[in-house]
């Protein structure tokens, strides 16, 4: 099997993706959840450019990966605000302390 | 110039939201200004009923049978009927909200961060309706799932709301990336992205590419069903509808689980995948009926419980839009569509009369205790049109005949029956006796409110300012008007059920 640079990317997507999966399984601080959110957004991004390469429109997936990064921006954003406050009104960061709403 | 025109639907929304929170925020700085949280409200107000113009004149052009169609580029945004339901539904529904909380709201810090807020994500949701293509679409999702996350987590001092605010943003966010998966897939196979024209030669390259249609259609289906509260994803839902503030929570249940469902029809309808997954979109409509039911049936708090009736209701209308799609037939899909309407008429009616009693009982006490069903106890000899609107809800929700959930669930129930295959009949009597099983929750409710003493809750309440009733009158008369006359929607249920199956090549 012959190694082609989209092989590559397509090899860099799956292990980005699998990695944000496994992240968001296990992370419990607020903050590395986050960051593992990103790093599935990062994986989509590559997949939307590497689509417009295969699908002969190259140009709307970069556009589409330049939009994503706006968009998750605003997302991180949001989350990070969300965790600056969780810390405050907890005092802890870990996600299985701050669980009380059950049923 | 015409064809533009229709676009102010969501803009004046969009355009409004950062003007309101500016005029908030420099209010603030102006020591002798005392009545400046009143600015707020009333741009708000303005803002929503300056957004009626653009919406009633899209709805003269659509029912003249012209097409509203507007291009940047080659970016497409259309209304049709579809977008246009969806549209009356947030907009009538945010009106009453921004009405209702006029008072409620009032003595909140960060007032106009609510109001700023909840007109982005009413624009963002009128535009979602229009996107008509793929990316389009997710863009218009991801700005509603951030503007409704800020609106989950507003009360940020209650330790509750955050966890709420975290729960909803981690899953609804993983959500939108597997739908950004999907889109690359559905590009790299195709091409293109725009919706008509892989609708033209969807049957093409989805028989082209068997298996990829069917993974992106599997990640559509995860991801937008996170937003849609399909069961296995639901488990933001009751955190997050639970802790909002009050006209949010009307808000979510009431449209924004309708629109996350309308989105992913709107992707899925690029996929021209036969059969398999209509018998995906049946199941989880069943799952969700059984379950939202069974766990509504034990709840103790008020808001868990109308937001766990909120899955089975999406149940009902998941298996209308199903047995049209899968037997053929309008009508099914039209009584589905119909019941997004009275859906939210009912379900935000239950929210914003369960509001007007947190209001009373605990907010005006300084309290941001949850309601429990044992509070409305005597409900009644306090606030009766509390009392009546809420038991109007619950019994609409439950299907009780002169009421517009009846009148709904009826419509499905016959499409369902003419299509005289077994398995869809089976279907609707299961969905019939899930009816009858939401009596045992709804029931309770009215018995509590109308043949008990008054709870201790209910004697140290406060009085309600009209603002908080009047919402609750309109939306009980219109619950009760719908359910005498469900003709009166027929002009635009009709022709989304169309337009609906239209876009599956129906």
């Amino acid at each position: 099997m012959n190694i082609s640079p989209l092989n590559v990317v397509l090899l860099v997507i799956i292990g980005l993706l699998a990695v944000g999966i496994y992240g968001l399984l296990i992370t419990r601080n607020l903050i590395k959840i986050v960051l593992v959110l990103q790093i599935l957004v990062k994986s989509a991004m590559l997949a939307l450019v590497l689509a417009g390469k295969v699908g002969n429109n190259l140009g709307l997936g970069q556009s589409l990966a330049a939009t994503v990064i706006v968009a998750d921006t605003v997302v991180a954003v949001v989350g990070l605000a969300l965790a600056v406050q969780v810390r405050r009104r907890f005092g802890t960061l870990d996600v299985a302390d701050i669980s009380t709403l059950r049923g | 110039m015409d064809a533009i025109r229709f676009t102010w639907m969501f803009a004046i929304p969009l355009l409004s939201s950062p003007a309101i929170y500016l005029a908030g925020r420099l209010g603030i700085h102006n020591p002798n200004q005392k009545g400046r949280p009143n600015l707020v409200r009333i741009l708000a107000l303005l803002a929503v009923i300056a957004t009626w113009v653009p919406y009633i004149a899209a709805v003269r052009t659509f029912l003249s049978g012209e097409r509203l169609e507007f291009a940047v580029e080659s970016i497409w945004l259309r209304a049709d009927a579809i977008s246009l339901l969806l549209a009356l539904m947030v907009l009538s529904l945010g009106t009453l909200v921004v009405i209702f909380s006029w008072s409620y709201m009032a003595d909140e810090v960060g007032e106009e961060k609510f109001y700023a807020m909840l007109l982005a994500m009413m624009g963002l949701m009128i535009g979602l309706g229009c996107a008509s293509d793929l990316f389009n679409l997710w863009v218009w999702f991801e700005g509603m799932a951030v503007s409704s996350y800020l609106l989950v987590a507003f009360y940020r001092e209650q330790p509750a709301s955050l966890e709420a605010g975290v729960k909803y943003l981690v899953q609804s966010a993983t959500g939108s990336v597997l739908v950004l998966m999907g889109i690359a897939l559905v590009l790299a196979n195709s091409g293109s992205l725009d919706l008509a024209a892989l609708h033209q030669n969807g049957a093409r390259w989805a028989s082209d590419h068997r298996l990829v249609s069917l993974a992106a259609a599997g990640l559509f289906i995860i991801g937008f069903g996170v937003k849609a509260a399909l069961v296995p994803l639901h488990t933001w839902l009751p955190d997050a509808h639970s802790q909002a503030p009050s006209g949010i929570r009307a808000m979510l249940s009431g449209v924004v689980i309708e629109a996350g469902l309308i989105a992913m029809l709107r992707a899925l309808s690029a996929i021209m995948h036969p059969l398999d997954w209509r018998i995906i979109l049946l199941s989880f409509g069943a799952l969700n009926m059984v379950f939202g039911n069974l766990v509504a049936l034990r709840q103790t708090i008020l808001k868990r419980m109308l937001a766990y009736s909120s899955l089975s209701h999406i149940g009902y209308i998941l298996l209308g839009i199903g047995v049209s799609l899968f037997a053929g037939g309008e009508a099914a899909a039209q009584g589905a569509m119909f019941h997004l309407f009275t859906h939210m008429l009912m379900k935000g009616l239950a929210f914003l009369a369960a509001g007007a009693l947190i209001y009373a009982l605990y907010l005006q006490n300084g309290s941001h205790h949850a309601l429990l069903v044992s509070d409305l106890a005597g409900t009644a000899q306090k606030y009766p049109m509390v009392a009546l609107s809420l038991s109007i809800a619950v019994l609409g929700l439950g299907g009780l005949p002169p009421l517009a959930g009846f009148m709904s669930k009826w419509q499905i129930f016959v499409g369902g029956f003419s299509t005289q295959n077994g398995w869809i009949i089976a279907l609707m009597v299961f969905m019939a006796l899930n009816s009858v099983l939401s009596l045992g929750y709804y029931a309770p409710l009215v018995n509590l409110m109308y043949r008990k003493t008054p709870s201790d809750a209910i004697l140290a309440g406060k009085p309600l300012p009209s603002t908080i009733t009047l919402p609750l009158i309109f939306l009980a008369m219109a619950v009760v008007v719908l359910g005498l006359a469900p003709g009166l929607m027929d002009w635009l249920t009709a022709p989304a059920a169309k337009a609906l199956l239209g876009l599956f090549g129906n």
